[in-house]
């Protein structure tokens, strides 16, 4: 189980590079959003075990289920989506004024503010 | 009661900007009564001093890292708190005439004070540490007052040149200390000196004495450090005076001196000592022969000095730590005398070229009876205090116990210097005062300065002759506990100015001769050619520093380029490297690779539709392609967290996933609808090697860790602990509202900030200083032909 999350998370940080790696504005978006998934992801797999129909949530006496699921990641986790979220909608903002402006994908285009 | 010495001082900094007003030559004499309170109060706590004994106290401060104020004033504590104070005090006042009519006196005066605080300071320190401190605080203050005239580049170069050269020597001090502070298991003085035997025998020995050279060499302007000295002549003359001859430069001495019962006694010591500052007293000695500067002349007698006294320091024995002591005093006596004339000079006349001055005896009568004092004291002629203290250096030379050949090496040595001071001073005064009368004087109307300006120079220059006629009995009583201090072990000194007939006596009458010989043909030896401009250490510094300077700023451009990606690229690989290096060193670890007997085939579809989802986002030729492929990934890990356990996470990621795809067609559609390759094909395959690589670390990296054991987990507090503390049972949500609120309470801000980005960015499309893409291209053309059109 923990073999599939380590591909997964691999491949979402080899893909993430590749793509902010590009000249592409979108690209370099797209990028951002999928490091984002791969952190999720990669701090997800740090807590007390990976577990299977265990969420933590205890019982009215306070006990929480045989094997719980580390909630402290969780916590740590939803911070993060809501986070790189308002990050992405900034970034898209800044991308949608910036190709306004400047009219183009390319970021080498940006090297220069002679023409905003 | 030793810290208000240094207290008052830099108390005393603030009050000094009064001088700025008019009225600065009685304002900068009231403000000499600071200067000479301390010199007082130094004197009244000095009692047990003169008996053998020490005056301590402690003030803990980081007590933990063993960094205490403790002050101790012991033999040589007491006479640099002496000269230190008492020549200050002179010099205070003098500033006042010098920079009489410059409103920047206050400010002068403010450096200065905090000058005086730290030099007392670092010779009242009874802790390495504290004493470290305060040594680097004399650089700064040094720094400040040689660019004074902070509008002229030499005085910028020079000030640089010494904050380098010295701050470079105080950083290998500062490890050196911390090695001996190592070695000796304390960085209290009174520790370190008890523990010589202990020390010597240690590892870290030779480390340690080596780095606390370095710091003590370029600090006292040892060869190859020397070069800093003339250019901190830029300072005004005051500071000359007080910083570059009596007091701060001294400051290495000080430290050789203070460390040599501890560290001295070992050929590494005492032969490096010997020998650097051997050479560095006969070198200097004889470049200043050459100078015309009056000024860079005194500079080279003072490195000349100082390495006189480093030798001394490695030649050891009874008579070393005498000659120190009475060499310090008689030179801080002599030469800053020397230097507040060569300020009276420049003052009056507007110029300190030899070349230019002559026949001043005539106009400046009273300054050159003070000068031939002071210089009679710098040749070492019988009577004067500089006689004395030659004799001693004579009598160390020969005493050593470094060999017959050291010992005639630093007699030799000795002797040459000799000959080139009496050369030197005969130069100076021949050539100011005597032989015709000089333009610059009869220009100027020149007359002897004001009484004022005269007291600063001439009280040294009268005590020079007073001390050896008449007060050699309580001098011997100040020099004794200091020369005790130098040796480390008990020693009577009684100061003489006749031994008899004795070897010392006929090397320096012999030298005499020879110079008085020599000193008509000065003038021709200074006009001889010299060494090529470019082999001047102040040169190949400036050289060494401006590549450094060339070598920064192309590192700077191949690194910042300006560009992102390119940034990207070399955080990535610096990451591969110092994450991948020692992951391929130390190996994985105990990866734990078995099966899992309750897998499902739906999340191993789940988990593989993510590599898929990647790769069709990579490969997407359309941004709606591209939008939907990065939206299944999202989909899928929102899936994951469904099936382990991840209720909160799947709900808001799915939340947010739908969020984001809206935002991304909003966006991307004024964007264009395919994508360019803008990149050739060799950076993206280069690109997609590091990122392959960067995958299969990020990957090695989770099962390296997520099947470690080593750290106990945090999660069981927080199960444990929800209902009863947090009152909740969803122990996420508890975490996120109570035990980590504040977390939440960033995240808040953080959203918030983004919002009104976004906001501003938007709304500024209809901002009256926006243009568009048709605006600018209508507007370019229409800018030039405005003209030509009229």
């Amino acid at each position: 189980m923990i073999i599939l999350l380590a591909i997964a998370i691999g491949s979402l940080f080899a893909g993430a590079t590749y793509l902010v790696l590009r000249r592409s504005v979108v690209k370099l978006i797209l990028g951002l959003i999928m490091l984002s998934h791969g952190v999720n992801l990669l701090i997800f797999t740090m807590g007390d075990g990976v577990r299977r129909g265990a969420p933590p949530l205890v019982d009215a006496q306070g006990q929480p289920p045989a094997g719980a699921a580390d909630p402290l990641v969780q916590a740590l986790i939803l911070t993060a989506i809501v986070i790189s979220f308002g990050f992405t909608a900034f970034v898209l903002a800044l991308a949608y004024r910036s190709n306004q402006a400047v009219g183009s994908d390319d970021l080498d285009d940006l090297s220069t503010t002679d023409r905003l | 009661m030793l810290y208000p010495l240094v207290l008052i001082a830099l108390v005393a900094a603030p009050v000094a900007l009064l001088a700025r007003f008019p009225g600065r030559e009685r304002i900068a004499w009231g403000l000499a009564l600071i200067p000479l309170s301390i010199f007082g109060l130094t004197l009244a706590l000095a009692g047990p001093v003169w008996e053998g004994g020490q005056v301590s106290e402690r003030i803990a401060w980081v007590s933990a890292l063993g960094l205490d104020l403790s002050f101790t004033l012991d033999g040589l504590s007491l006479l640099f708190a002496l000269i230190i104070s008492g020549i200050g005090t002179l010099i205070v006042g003098y500033a006042g005439h010098y920079l009489g009519a410059d409103s920047g006196l206050g400010r002068f005066l403010a450096y200065l004070m905090l000058f005086m605080g730290a030099m007392l300071g670092l010779v009242l320190a009874g802790n390495v540490l504290t004493m470290f401190v305060f040594w680097e605080l004399t650089s700064v203050t040094s720094y400040l007052l040689i660019g004074y005239k902070h509008d002229y580049a030499d005085a910028r170069r020079g000030a640089l040149h010494s904050l380098l050269v010295t701050g470079g020597g105080g950083l290998a001090l500062l490890v050196g200390l911390l090695l001996l502070g190592q070695a000796a298991g304390s960085y209290e003085l009174s520790d370190i000196l008890a523990a010589g035997d202990l020390l010597r025998a240690h590892a870290l020995y030779p480390a340690a004495v080596i780095l606390i050279l370095l710091g003590c060499f370029t600090k006292s302007a040892q060869i190859p450090f020397h070069f800093w000295l003339p250019g901190a002549m830029q300072a005004p003359t005051p500071a000359s005076a007080f910083l570059h001859s009596a007091t701060m430069v001294k400051a290495g001495v000080y430290l050789m001196a203070r460390l040599s019962p501890a560290l001295g006694g070992t050929a590494l010591w005492d032969v490096t000592l010997a020998v650097v500052g051997g050479a560095t007293m006969t070198f200097a000695a004889i470049v200043a022969m050459r100078q015309f500067d009056l000024k860079a002349m005194l500079a080279y007698t003072t490195i000349s000095m100082l390495g006189a006294l480093t030798m001394q320091i490695g030649l050891g024995g009874k008579y070393g730590a005498e000659g120190v002591a009475t060499n310090i005093l008689a030179h801080a006596l002599y030469k800053s005398a020397l230097f507040m004339l060569a300020g009276v000079i420049d003052h009056e006349c507007g110029t300190r070229d030899l070349r230019r001055l002559g026949g001043l005896r005539a106009y400046m009568p009273q300054t050159m009876v003070v000068t031939a004092l002071a210089l009679l004291s710098f040749g070492g002629i019988p009577v004067m205090f500089g006689f004395v203290a030659k004799e001693l250096m004579l009598e160390a030379a020969l005493e050593t116990e470094l060999g017959a050949t050291m010992s005639l090496l630093a007699v030799a040595a000795i002797a040459i210097t000799a000959v080139a001071y009496l050369v030197t001073g005969w130069r100076l005064f021949s050539s100011t005062f005597l032989g015709q009368r000089s333009l610059a004087a009869m220009q100027q109307h020149v007359t002897d300065p004001a009484l004022g300006m005269l007291i600063g120079p001439g009280v040294p220059a009268v005590l020079s002759l007073l001390i050896p006629l008449a007060f050699l009995g309580p001098i011997s009583g100040l020099i004794e506990p200091a020369s005790v201090a130098i040796y480390g072990k008990p020693i009577e000194v009684k100061l003489a100015l006749w031994h008899g007939v004795n070897p010392a006596l006929l090397v320096s009458l012999s030298a005499i001769v020879i110079g008085f010989g020599l000193a008509r043909f000065g003038e021709h030896l200074a006009n001889l050619r010299g060494w090529p401009a470019w082999s001047r250490g102040d040169m190949i510094f400036d050289r060494l520093i401006e590549r450094t300077l060339a070598g920064a700023t192309a590192l700077t451009r191949a690194i910042q380029e300006g560009r992102l990606r390119r940034y990207i690229l070399i955080t990535a690989v610096t990451m591969l490297i110092f994450v991948g290096v020692p992951f391929l060193s130390f190996g994985l670890g105990s990866i734990r690779l078995d099966l899992d007997p309750q897998l499902q085939f739906y999340e191993i579809l789940a988990a593989a539709l993510i590599p898929i989802g990647v790769i069709a986002t990579i490969k997407a030729r359309t941004r709606l392609g591209a939008i939907i492929s990065v939206g299944m990934v999202g989909a899928m890990v929102a899936l994951l967290f469904v099936l382990f356990s991840a209720p909160d996470l799947a709900l808001t990621q799915l939340l947010i996933e739908v969020l984001s795809t809206v935002f991304l067609l909003l966006v991307f559609s004024v964007l264009p609808v395919r994508f360019e390759s803008f990149s050739e094909a060799w950076v993206r395959r280069r690109d997609a090697i590091v990122a392959t690589v960067m995958g299969v670390l990020m990957g090695s990296l989770v099962l390296a860790t997520a099947t470690n054991d080593a750290f106990a987990p945090l999660a069981p507090f927080f199960l444990e602990n929800s209902l009863e503390q947090g009152k909740g049972t969803n122990v996420v949500n508890v975490i996120l509202v109570d035990f980590r609120g504040f977390d939440t309470l960033g995240e808040i801000t953080v959203l918030f900030i983004a919002l009104l980005g976004i906001y501003g960015l938007l709304r500024l499309r209809q901002g009256k200083g926006d243009a568009t893409p048709e605006r600018v291209t209508a507007t370019e053309p229409a800018a030039e032909p405005v003209d030509t059109k009229r």
